[in-house]
């Protein structure tokens, strides 16, 4: 609830154009920015926000901060990419359109999205945070995009400038599934340091349509009970069903494949009823030892059957989604699933059978285009040897990726 | 600066502490820990371990508002040798500045102390520049060492009230 000012710098260069971020970079940003807006105006109403645009043609003011919600989404639209970002100038203008501000009874804030690198020293860059707390300026960093060799250690500068007693935050945002505004969201940069925290999340995500960031189905238990409970309910329902067919399922691939029942046939059994193009391309595998991979089949068998409100099958749901296009993504989430559950007697179990270079050498033999002579598959095995203990399985997925991928080469 | 402003102090002057209205107080640039009520509160001030800090760098912005009009006659600033602050300009009735705009304008008045006021001698000031003054910014501009960091261990200033009303004393009439 804390009255306050904010100038949201947003970098809109050419390194923006990237898909890193889906659905690119500068979309997640925009999106990110919407959320900001909508939970700072939330948060207290008379907080204002304004935003500018650090590259382009030159640092530019696009909206000087107001409470106005409207003004500051309609502003958004139309931005071009394009130029290269300035980030000295862009916090130094947020800095003089702050000390306009219409009501000066409110605290000053800058956030900064930096998704390209930085082309200024790193004493330049300390000079500015050093100025910005010496007006009592706080600010947010985001980083994303573009890492080159200093931009961290200059951000990072910047933030022990301008830190005065922990109003100043730094956010990393990394490549991957997750989009920009949700990693966002955990982030102090909304919960504001810690006061009112998941509700603010909530409300930043109802209004901005977000969906499930912050709380459970996007709906928040104090503003809708009923519902939310409905929706729990039957979530439950749904991860129970698919337990079960599930546990059918791998009762029944384990009648099918006895003979083959591999470490990857546990994998089979779950992804029987979402990827059957992978399931018949895994089957083709031979092995030779039959004892350890019935062990490990009734081990997964009974995991299944176990209590089903667990983590793991929270997994198991997200990962249905991201594996229904990909089977080998599938098997490869699959086993590294199976690497967090399984306990330590299994894990040795599989580097074991890695280790065993004539258990190897026959799965080879047995694919049908990967000749265990060559080259490469030599210098894999080698490779495989050496990283057993560690990561075993994670290797064995990569491996029966990449034999995947000489197999449909063949096809 | 004579020995003569020294009585004058005494005799019409009151100490403004009890006129300042804390809730308008503002130091930019001043370290967390050692922060402004140490030079200004009563008691605090009195004690010299207690200072007011600066911190990214050597310049303070004070601003004082009062809660009645003053006048204004002195000011006493208490300081150790090194550190303690050397060019003192004052702003009567300027609200929010920054360290960027306290050039923009002259100051009230400007006071360079010597390493003998700091010892808490009071400086006299241009008494009709500060007739009527319902706000005081009082800007640091650097300390005797020239270091990064200018420490404050007192500030005090001297004059009288206009005849103003305190609303605070101000009492409803009962109806009889």
């Amino acid at each position: 609830m804390v009255l306050e000012a904010t100038m949201i710098c947003i970098d809109n260069s050419e390194w923006m154009r990237n898909g890193d971020y889906a659905p690119s970079r500068f979309e997640a940003q925009a999106e990110a920015v919407n959320l900001i807006c909508g939970a700072k105006t939330q948060s207290n109403p008379e907080n204002t926000v304004g935003i500018l645009t650090m590259a382009g043609k030159g640092v530019r003011v696009l909206v000087t901060p107001t409470s106005d919600l409207g003004k500051i989404l309609a502003c958004m639209h139309g931005l071009e990419i394009g130029g290269e970002m300035n980030l000295a100038s862009g916090i130094q203008v947020a800095q003089l359109a702050l000390k306009h501000r219409q009501n000066k009874k409110q605290q000053q804030r800058i956030i900064v999205f930096c998704g390209s690198p930085i082309k200024h020293e790193k004493k330049l860059i300390e000079m500015i945070g050093k100025k910005l707390k010496k007006n009592s300026v706080a600010l947010d960093i985001i980083n994303f995009g573009e890492q080159d060799d200093g931009k961290i250690e200059k951000l990072e500068a910047l933030l022990a400038a301008v830190n005065n007693n922990d109003t100043s935050h730094i956010v990393h945002v990394p490549t991957g599934s997750s989009a920009l505004s949700d990693v966002l969201i955990n982030t102090p940069i909304f919960t504001g340091d810690g006061e009112g925290g998941s509700g603010f999340a909530a409300a930043a995500a109802a209004a901005a349509a977000g969906g499930l960031s912050g709380f459970d189905f996007g709906v928040d238990p104090n503003l809708d009970p009923e519902l939310a409970l409905a929706l729990r309910v039957s979530m439950e329902e749904e991860r129970a069903r698919q337990e079960a067919a599930a546990k059918k399922a791998a009762e029944e691939a384990a009648k099918q494949e006895k003979g083959e029942g591999q470490p990857s046939g546990t994998q089979d059994a779950m992804m029987t009823e979402r990827a059957n193009a992978a399931t018949s391309e895994v089957d083709n595998k031979a092995n030779d030892l039959m004892d350890d991979e019935n062990a490990l089949l009734q081990q997964a068998l009974a995991m299944s059957m176990d209590d089903p409100d667990s983590g793991h099958e929270t997994q198991d749901t997200d990962m249905s989604d991201a594996a229904a296009d990909d089977p080998e993504l599938a098997l490869a989430l699959q086993l590294s699933v199976q690497d967090g559950t399984k306990d330590s007697s299994s894990q040795s179990d599989m580097s074991k059978l890695l280790a065993d270079q004539s258990f190897v050498s026959s799965i080879l033999a047995s694919l049908p285009g990967v000749d265990p002579n060559d080259p490469s598959v030599k210098n894999l095995l080698d490779s495989i040897q050496s990283q057993t203990g560690a990561s075993g399985s994670n290797i064995s997925s990569q491996q029966k990726n990449e034999e995947k991928e000489p197999k449909e080469d063949e096809k | 600066m004579s020995g003569d402003s020294a009585s004058a102090i005494q005799r019409s002057q009151v100490d403004l502490v009890d006129f300042i209205d804390w809730s308008g107080v503002e130091c930019l640039n001043q370290s967390t820990s050692h922060s402004l009520p140490n030079a200004l509160k009563q008691g605090y001030r009195e004690d010299d371990g207690l200072n007011l800090e600066s911190d990214a760098d050597e310049q303070l912005l004070i601003y004082i508002p009062f809660t009645q009009v003053i006048k204004l006659h002195s000011l006493l600033v208490k300081g150790p040798e090194e550190e303690g602050p050397k060019t003192v300009k004052l702003y009567s009735n300027k609200e929010n500045m920054g360290f960027g705009n306290v050039n923009d304008f002259p100051p009230s008045d400007t006071a360079v102390l010597s390493p003998d006021d700091i010892k808490g001698k009071p400086i006299v000031l241009k008494y009709v520049k500060f007739q009527n003054v319902r706000s005081l910014t009082i800007f640091i501009e650097d300390n005797h060492s020239g270091s990064d960091i200018t420490k404050v261990q007192k500030i005090a200033l001297f004059g009288t009230t206009v005849e103003t009303t305190d609303m605070k004393g101000l009492k409803k009439i009962e109806d009889h």
